[in-house]
């Protein structure tokens, strides 16, 4: 990307709080943050100040399956910042006090969410859908968890998941082609191979039903639907699956947009995401009405997933829907923090491809194919429903 | 020759580009009486003009795979356009129209009008958001800058077509700018002005009115609080200062740099490395015509708002006080040269500062300029421009009641803050 003025330095690991076991949970994102509060080499606040002496900028998020580390700086500086990125990744210190304090750090960001019902609505309908599954914990953990964790510990985690093959690297930008001289003796090559004892993982299976809870401070009522779909993996059909949201959710010309707020007028929003996940993708539908709507909401939405199943997209619907996936995606392609989060994370679970493949992916939905495949898995009888009303509650 | 200001900037994308069309008149005209008029006006103009219905202007958008925006802010009403290049040549005129010839059907504007309630009132959800309102209606009061500009409730439920007419017959009278980033077709920019909607366009008003009132103390009253049953409060306390190109401003600038640029930032250092209070904390200097906001924030539980509240003030008070040391300046240029690189990365972000600009009435290179005088805005420079416009901060809270008193009770100790 030669216009661009920054180079994005991303590293990836297979560090997320899939990854933690009985005790640990919220331990990936804790160390997440203890990372950047310095290494062997580096002390605490060192790391950002020089990068952002230089320029740059450096951030990190923690996801279920993984978590990565990235830095945006000029081009020239990349060598530089390659070098502070491995070294904090690879060797963090994790000392007793930085734990200390770190530990009340994250304990404000837990209060936060706790503030924000959105978010709070969110999780509680995945702690109802995957019950029994890594992907229904929060990624942030719990007070107790948290409480009971000790610098020892983390340090433990890192070892046993930072390890070679868990980990991958992407550059996007203008980088100096002696960086790859640069890589080739770093710290990543000195990292020890991961377990080749397969890691025990299930397949996040969404558990239909419907819950009905009443949340404090919640201005208007929330109607979410959960549903299970492909893990990253089975790239055509999550291609599919993005393809069937579109078609539902995005846009005034969508269904359940055009249906419940255009036509109806009985929904404020209509959103759909389809979360792409190893261990089985997410998918999530989230509607904000009156509550004096909500019972005509979940009636016509149920209407709308039914006709979904029987009846197949005009062409016209499915047209526009591959039109929005893939101008979607050349959108996505535009920034080298965008490129280089993309191909981290498709050579992180080795899936390494040409960025605008999906593309192609998508042509061989058709109209028929998708409502044989996909839709019926997008039926309210297989959801999580969760129901939020305001008033003394959750 | 009428039409909007045309500002191009090619740049290679994976086939893509961005438009903005910059009108610049915002929510700080809203008139009395009817807030959140421009931006009720603004999302009404994606549902029907020229030759399109409300939907068939959205089957050309998403049938194109594109995204289409408009949206009132406080100094000026942008649409924006974001594309596949090879159909620039087909959507490009729907901008036009929009300005040109909306139809504000009072169908459609009655659900526009309905939407817009209901997110005022989700809004109230947010600790954050109350705080916020909470503060700008201490310092802005009725004024151009005292309410968002999604507008206020009693206001909105008011407003008819009526209103909103004078306000589009406007639109065409102001001095429009489009600016366009990525790759478009070659004829493009040899047609635009004939493209249907753009030719005949009129030539702007010559006289483009006086901007916004939009400056603060018209209150005594320095202290706002909002009870809410939340885990954690929210402190903000910041004041009205000066508008973006001012000849301070770039102080004011590296100021915000020193504060809250990143984790070296100071707020992010004292408050969430050496003390753990506050998860995120950060300054809110956004870019306006008249006088901007300078506000530092932090969200914080209560049994520790009070030493947030402390260090907020504390940091308050050096800023005024004290100067940069060297390494704190260099380090305080050195982000402000990063955020110019960093917020130029998309096409629609480029085209963005293009109209912003071109709005405020400023050059096309300012930023370069800012960047070329960097060196001359010593530490010195900084504390005065400090003392001179960070004098009477104001405060604003949320969070429960019983945090609420004790920071009061210390807020009104501070005697030098308060």
């Amino acid at each position: 990307m030669p216009e661009a003025a920054l180079t994005c330095i991303d590293l990836w690991c297979r560090a997320g709080s899939a990854d933690e076991e009985r005790g640990e949970e919220g331990m990936a994102h804790f160390l997440e943050h203890l990372v950047f509060k310095g290494s062997d080499q580096l002390p605490a606040g060192a790391f950002d100040r020089e990068i952002e002496a230089l320029g740059g900028s450096s951030n990190a998020a923690t996801g279920f399956d993984d978590v990565h580390f990235h830095v945006l700086i000029p081009a020239a500086q990349t060598a530089r910042a390659l070098d502070l990125l491995l070294d904090l990744v690879l060797h963090p210190a994790v000392l007793e006090h930085d734990f200390t304090t770190e530990r009340e750090v994250v304990l404000e960001e837990i209060a936060q969410c706790a503030d924000q019902p959105d978010e709070l609505v969110l999780q509680l309908l995945l702690s109802r859908g995957c019950p029994d599954h890594a992907y229904g914990r929060p990624i942030l953990g719990e007070r107790s968890s948290l409480m009971a964790m000790t610098p020892e510990m983390v340090r433990h985690f890192h070892r046993r998941r930072y390890r070679g093959s868990n980990c991958s690297l992407a550059i996007a930008g203008a980088p100096d082609a002696r960086l790859e001289q640069q890589i080739r003796s770093s710290a990543l090559m000195d990292l020890e191979p991961a377990s080749l004892a397969a890691i025990p993982t299930s397949a996040a299976v969404v558990r239909s039903g419907r819950h009905a809870i009443q949340v404090d401070r919640l201005e208007s009522a929330r109607l979410l639907m959960l549903w299970s779909s492909a893990g990253a993996a089975d790239q055509n059909v999550v291609m599919g699956a993005d393809l069937a949201t579109t078609l539902l959710a995005e846009g005034r010309r969508s269904r359940l947009v055009g249906r419940l707020r255009e036509t109806l007028r009985i929904a404020e929003t209509v959103d759909m995401d389809l979360t792409v996940l190893e261990q089985g993708s997410l998918i999530t539908l989230e509607i904000c009405c009156r509550e004096e709507d909500l019972a005509s909401v979940e009636q016509e939405l149920e209407r709308e997933l039914a006709r979904s199943i029987h009846e197949p997209p005009a062409e016209w619907e499915m047209d526009r829907a591959r039109q929005l996936v893939g101008n979607g995606l050349r959108f996505s392609l535009e920034s080298t923090a965008q490129v280089a989060g993309t191909a981290g994370n498709q050579q992180l679970w080795e899936r390494q491809q040409d960025l605008l493949h999906p593309l192609r992916v998508l042509n061989s939905w058709s109209a028929d194919r998708l409502l044989q495949e996909l839709m019926p898995t997008l039926s309210s009888e297989k959801a999580c429903t969760l129901i939020a009303t305001p008033g003394a509650g959750a | 020759m009428g039409g909007p200001q045309l500002l191009l900037e090619p740049r290679a994308t994976p086939g893509v580009m961005a438009a903005k069309l910059l009108l610049p008149h915002g929510s700080a005209r809203d008139p009395e009486g009817q807030r959140g008029a421009h931006q009720l006006l603004a999302a009404l103009l994606t549902r029907g003009c020229g030759p399109y219905n409300h939907e068939q202007l959205a089957d050309l958008i998403e049938g194109r795979g594109a995204g289409l925006r408009s949206e009132a802010h406080e100094d000026g009403l942008l649409i924006s356009l974001r594309c596949a290049s090879e159909d620039a040549l087909e959507l490009l005129p729907s901008l036009a129209w929009m300005v040109r010839a909306p139809h504000l059907e009072p169908d459609q504007l009655a659900l526009e009008r309905q939407l817009a309630v209901q997110a005022l009132q989700r809004q109230r959800e947010d600790p954050v958001q109350i705080a916020f309102d909470g503060w700008r209606n201490l310092i802005f009061g009725q004024s151009g800058y005292g309410h968002d500009p999604l507008g206020i409730e009693a206001d909105l439920i008011n407003l008819q077509r009526s209103a909103l007419e004078p306000l589009a017959s406007d639109l065409q009278q102001q001095p429009a700018v489009l600016a366009l980033c990525g790759q478009w077709p070659e004829p493009l920019t040899q047609q635009l002005e004939s493209l249907p909607g753009f030719a005949s366009w009129p030539p702007p008003d010559a006289d483009p009115g006086l901007r916004p009132e939009t400056i603060e103390e018209r209150s005594e009253d320095r202290w706002h609080a909002s009870v809410m049953a939340t885990e954690q409060v929210v402190v903000m306390l910041g004041q009205a200062t000066i508008p973006h190109g001012h000849p301070d401003d770039l102080a004011l600038r590296l100021l915000a740099c020193h504060l809250g640029a990143g984790m070296s930032g100071l707020l992010f250092q004292r408050l969430r490395e050496e003390h753990g209070v506050a998860y995120e904390t950060g300054v809110h200097h956004p870019v306006r015509a008249g006088a901007a906001p300078f506000l530092l924030h932090a969200s914080t539980s209560a049994e520790r708002a009070d030493l947030t509240l402390r260090l907020l003030m504390q940091i308050w008070r050096e800023l005024r006080e004290d100067c940069l040391d060297e390494a704190e300046l260099i380090l305080s240029r050195a982000k402000f040269t990063g955020q110019i690189a960093h917020a130029g990365q998309t096409c629609s972000q480029r085209a963005e500062r293009s109209v912003q600009l071109c709005g405020l009435g400023l050059p096309q290179d300012f930023d370069q300029r800012c960047l070329d005088c960097l060196d001359t805005v010593d530490a010195k420079a900084i504390q005065q421009v400090a003392d001179r416009w960070l004098r009477r901060p104001s405060l604003s809270l949320c969070g429960p009641q019983q945090s609420l008193e004790a920071l009061n009770r210390l807020w009104s100790s501070q005697s030098s803050l308060s």
